[in-house]
């Protein structure tokens, strides 16, 4: 068989010709890995390839000019890193990052596109919870990955850039609870970019057996680039019946870096799963949020908070899917702008026929703090059933002067009641997902972004 | 949730319209669309050389630009476009008076009511049958004080000077395919100017009627209401059931000066084998005001988006749609406000209702371009469902580049709740009763800014009565 393998990577290699970027790293990926990877990735190569490049003139894509944004040519994938697991040589502020997270069930490092580091608690191990790099978990738990792994959740078909993921992931999480397994405190995931003209490409699996819980907090940090690169990830979570998984994703990449992740949630019958995306740095950053409450009874809410400056463009596409019956989705996506930065939230709430008795919310809200800053909200609504309670809102608006007049009126400089109005606008969403320790660092990395900021 | 008997007994789907006059055009051209076609339609309203001109190159346009993707399906409009007939001049020219015009086309408004309310209530009616205006009037006074209200024909030839300034200053040929076909072969539509100063205090209305099988109708309108002036056109359409697709696509272009006010209703009820795919939009200067009112309750398929587009400072804009989705119907609809300049404001309320297999979906866009400073605008979409076939959508688009914009959209989707129908009907109402007063409680704040016959006829449709309805 592994001569099969191969031979049909010779081919490819054949078939894909030079270049930066191209099937050869498709090849050189799918070395020493099983058939059926080997397989998947080349059929992700030729979904890439096949799948017209996104530009504004498609309606997921109409405020973001990829093109423009990002020369995926010119990008190239670095070599799976080998081991470097002695956290002496990490970054400073890699080590920073993590020294300020509280109690953890379990920490991953990842450098580059490859994972560094992993640490689970041994007492949640001997109960069957597996958090461990995506690589191994090929080698581990084949069946697994064999089932979930880009096949239901965010497979090539979903785009572009997901069947580019697919084909060219070097690494990756994988997260396993069992059946009834509960986790107190959060698996944390700290990952680190620190190079130009790079495309990083990693994945994320996670999957939450019936009435198990587990919450995670994946948060990814950069300097700032000379020029650009690509992170680039796929999240895929599946909550059994009656699970409850909570997401969390902080993204304080540095300029330079174009940011991109397809997230896919699937929650079955009376599972909760609730997601959080905190978006603050980065040049470029584009999200793609699908929820599918597939079971009845299932419920998701769905936070989101980002706050730009400089140049930096932030562009939100999230859709909630009722499939069926008695689900609940609640969507919070709450944005300020200052600068010449620019935000997208594209929103759609879509109730299935047969999902009778949904409730399904979606509010975007954007502050503009710049006379040159710009919002752009599209929140969409289809629904065939009837028996439904669905809304929607957005709006945009500036800082609330009769706010900033109290406050000022109590003493404070404008500064510092500008401060306090827009830390109170954000911190909505933050108050709604209180996860050990993330609302303290996001409203820090808010308070450092307004003190370099205009507003300071 | 009321069962499918209940609904039946509404009778929504009721389609009064449906009568058909027999009478033979004295000219038209062949089915489908070539520049033959075009030539003929110029040749026959003796037209400048600038306008045959104008109509080639929009064909020309129209033939490049792809069919939308998005909004109502149009999948089968090809294979429509190549069957229908794009002029038919039904009589030699355009008459003045009620007694000239031929007997079944006269008929065919008597029936419709259109001579009777002239009298009672109106300034001015325009009439179109097929594609020519067959009868214009104004009433003298408004003559006197120098109101025009014509054929768009006859604007062409009698005002050529604000003609040519205005006509496809608001919606050049390139702004979408159905804009660009249109300015290819229009025919028919309303030429109105109303001078500074002047307030019309009764609406002028036209009326379009489609009879013929297999018919494309394109009118086209053109109102310049002229510094601190004020009117109110109304536009009401309807025709015949046929097995074949009919089309219609107008463009209606308005341009409201300093200080001006204009009210535009629409109560487009169409028969259901029309594709109905229109474009209307005005460019509001200082001051003004301009207000759309459209009621979309007929057609296969419409695909329609009044637009406001507010250039000068406190320019305000108001979009109020309704729209009715039965059994197969989809109305697209919704609006656009482009805020362009300072201190401008702006408002959407939309309400829908879906029964049976109908589709409506809101679809609208809110721009505010930057250094248009404080500009404010507000959408609300409320959508009804009427049992649990139906579907509604909400598009909106809102684009901020001005920081001190202030710009909300909220939108809810509901359906009739049996609580809301067990309490009234413990109150003593029938379950009809119950949720005809839902329903109409739900139009209410659209039906009421309806002229009186107008909001009638909503009322024949939802089969409510409207007087004494809640406050």
């Amino acid at each position: 068989m592994a001569e099969a393998v191969a031979d049909r990577l010779r081919r490819a290699e054949h078939e894909f010709g030079t270049g930066d970027l191209n099937g050869l790293d498709v090849a050189r990926l799918g070395e020493g890995e099983p058939e059926w990877l080997a397989r998947r990735r080349l059929h992700a190569w030729k979904v890439y390839e096949t799948t017209p490049m996104p530009t504004e003139r498609m309606e997921e894509w109409r405020y973001t000019d990829l093109a423009q944004r990002l020369s995926i040519d010119q990008l190239d994938v670095p070599s799976i890193v080998t081991l470097r697991d002695d956290p002496d040589t990490w970054p400073q502020s890699l080590k920073r990052a993590m020294g300020d997270d509280p109690e953890t069930s379990g920490h991953l490092v990842l450098l580059g596109g490859s994972v560094v580091y992993t640490d689970i608690q041994p007492s949640l191990a001997s109960q069957g919870v597996v958090l461990t790099s995506l690589r191994k978990a090929v080698e581990e738990h084949p069946e697994l990955l064999k089932e979930h792994l880009a096949t239901q959740a965010v497979p090539p078909e979903e785009g572009k850039l997901q069947a580019l993921n697919a084909a060219l992931w070097t690494d990756g999480i994988f997260l396993y609870v069992p059946r009834g397994v509960r986790l107190e405190n959060p698996v944390r995931v700290t990952r680190w970019v620190s190079r130009a003209d790079a495309a990083y490409f990693t994945r994320t699996l996670i999957i939450a057996e019936d009435t198990s819980q587990v919450s995670y907090v994946d948060e990814v940090l950069s300097e700032d680039l000379d020029s650009h690169a690509l992170t680039s990830t796929s999240v895929e979570v599946i909550a059994r019946d009656s699970a409850q998984v909570q997401y969390v994703a902080v993204q304080q990449l540095g300029r330079g870096v174009f940011y991109q992740s397809a997230q896919r949630t699937l929650a079955d019958r009376d599972s909760t799963l609730d997601t959080l995306n905190v978006s603050l740095g980065a040049t470029t950053t584009r999200v793609d949020l699908n929820a599918r409450l597939l079971g009845p009874g299932a419920s998701s809410n769905m936070l989101g908070l980002y706050f730009g400056d400089g140049d930096q463009h932030f562009d939100h596409n999230t859709s909630q899917d009722h499939l069926a019956p008695a689900t609940h989705s609640d969507l919070l996506y709450k944005g300020a702008l200052d600068g010449t930065s620019r935000s997208v939230f594209r929103g759609i709430i879509r109730v299935a026929e047969k999902a009778q008795q949904t409730d399904a919310y979606q509010t975007n809200r954007n502050l503009l703090l710049s006379g040159d800053a710009r919002a752009d909200s599209l929140p969409k609504l289809e629904i065939e059933a009837d028996d439904v309670k669905c809304s929607h809102g957005a709006s945009v608006g500036e800082l609330d002067e009769e706010a900033i007049f109290y406050l000022m009126s109590r003493g404070l400089s404008r500064n510092q009641a500008e401060r306090l109005v827009v830390l109170g606008f954000l911190g909505e969403v933050l108050q709604r997902l209180p996860l050990g320790g993330v609302g303290e660092k996001v409203t820090r990395a808010i308070e450092g972004k307004l003190r370099t900021g205009a507003h300071a | 949730m009321p069962n499918n008997e209940l609904v039946e007994v509404l009778d929504l789907d009721q389609y009064k319209y449906d009568f058909r006059t027999d009478d033979k055009p004295v000219f038209r051209t062949e089915p489908g669309l070539s520049e033959d076609v075009v030539h003929a339609i110029s040749a026959h309203k003796e037209e400048p050389e600038w306008m045959l001109e104008f109509r080639l190159k929009a064909y020309q346009l129209y033939l490049r630009k792809p069919m939308p993707t998005w909004g109502a399906d149009l999948s089968d409009l090809e294979n429509v476009l190549d069957q229908i007939y794009y002029y038919v001049r039904p009589q030699d020219r355009m008459k003045n008076s009620w007694e000239d015009v031929p007997d079944n086309i006269k008929t065919t408004f008597d029936k419709l009511g259109i001579p009777e309310a002239e009298q009672k209530v109106l300034a001015g009616v325009g009439a179109q049958y097929e594609s020519e205006m067959v009868y214009h009037s104004l009433k003298k006074e408004w003559d006197e004080q120098g109101v025009i209200f014509d054929s768009i024909e006859d604007g062409l030839k009698n005002h050529p000077d604000i003609f040519r300034k205005y006509f496809a200053s608001v919606i050049p040929p390139a702004d979408n395919k159905f804009a660009a076909l249109n300015s290819a072969v229009w025919s028919g539509g309303s030429f109105v100017y109303v001078p500074p100063g002047v307030h019309l205090d009764t609406p002028l209305q036209a009326y379009f009627r489609v009879n013929q099988e297999r018919m494309g109708q394109f009118e086209r309108t053109l109102i310049i209401i002229d510094e601190g002036a004020q009117a109110h056109y109304i536009e009401g359409c309807t025709a015949p059931v046929y097995s074949t697709e009919s089309f219609h696509s107008g463009v209606i272009e308005i341009v409201v000066a300093k200080n001006a006010r204009f009210r535009y209703t629409t109560i487009q009820n169409w028969s259901n084998n029309m594709y109905n795919l229109v474009t209307q939009r005005a460019l509001v200067n200082e001051r003004g005001t301009m207000e759309w009112l459209d009621g979309n309750l007929g057609s296969k398929a419409t695909m329609k988006y009044p637009s406001c587009y507010l250039v000068g400072e406190e320019a305000h804009g108001s979009i109020l749609s309704i729209a009715y989705a039965g059994d197969g119907q989809h109305q697209d609809t919704g609006g656009k406000v482009v805020h362009a300049a300072s201190h401008t404001t702006s408002s959407i309320v939309s309400k829908s209702i879906s029964k049976g297999t109908g589709r409506s979906s809101y679809r609208g866009l809110c721009k505010v371009y930057e250094g248009s400073t404080s500009a404010r605008s507000n959408v609300e979409c409320d959508a009804l469902l009427i049992n649990d076939t139906a579907r509604t959508d909400t598009y909106p688009y809102i684009e901020i580049e001005e920081q001190s914009a202030n710009v909300g959209h909220e939108a809810t989707v509901s359906k009739i709740g049996d609580e809301q129908l067990f309490y009234l009907m413990s109150r003593g109402m029938s379950e009809e009763e119950a949720m005809a007063l839902i329903v109409r409680g739900f139009i209410e704040p659209i039906a009421k800014q309806l002229p009186l016959e107008y909001a009638v006829e909503l009322n024949r449709l939802i089969e409510i009565e409207m007087e004494g309805s809640v406050g």
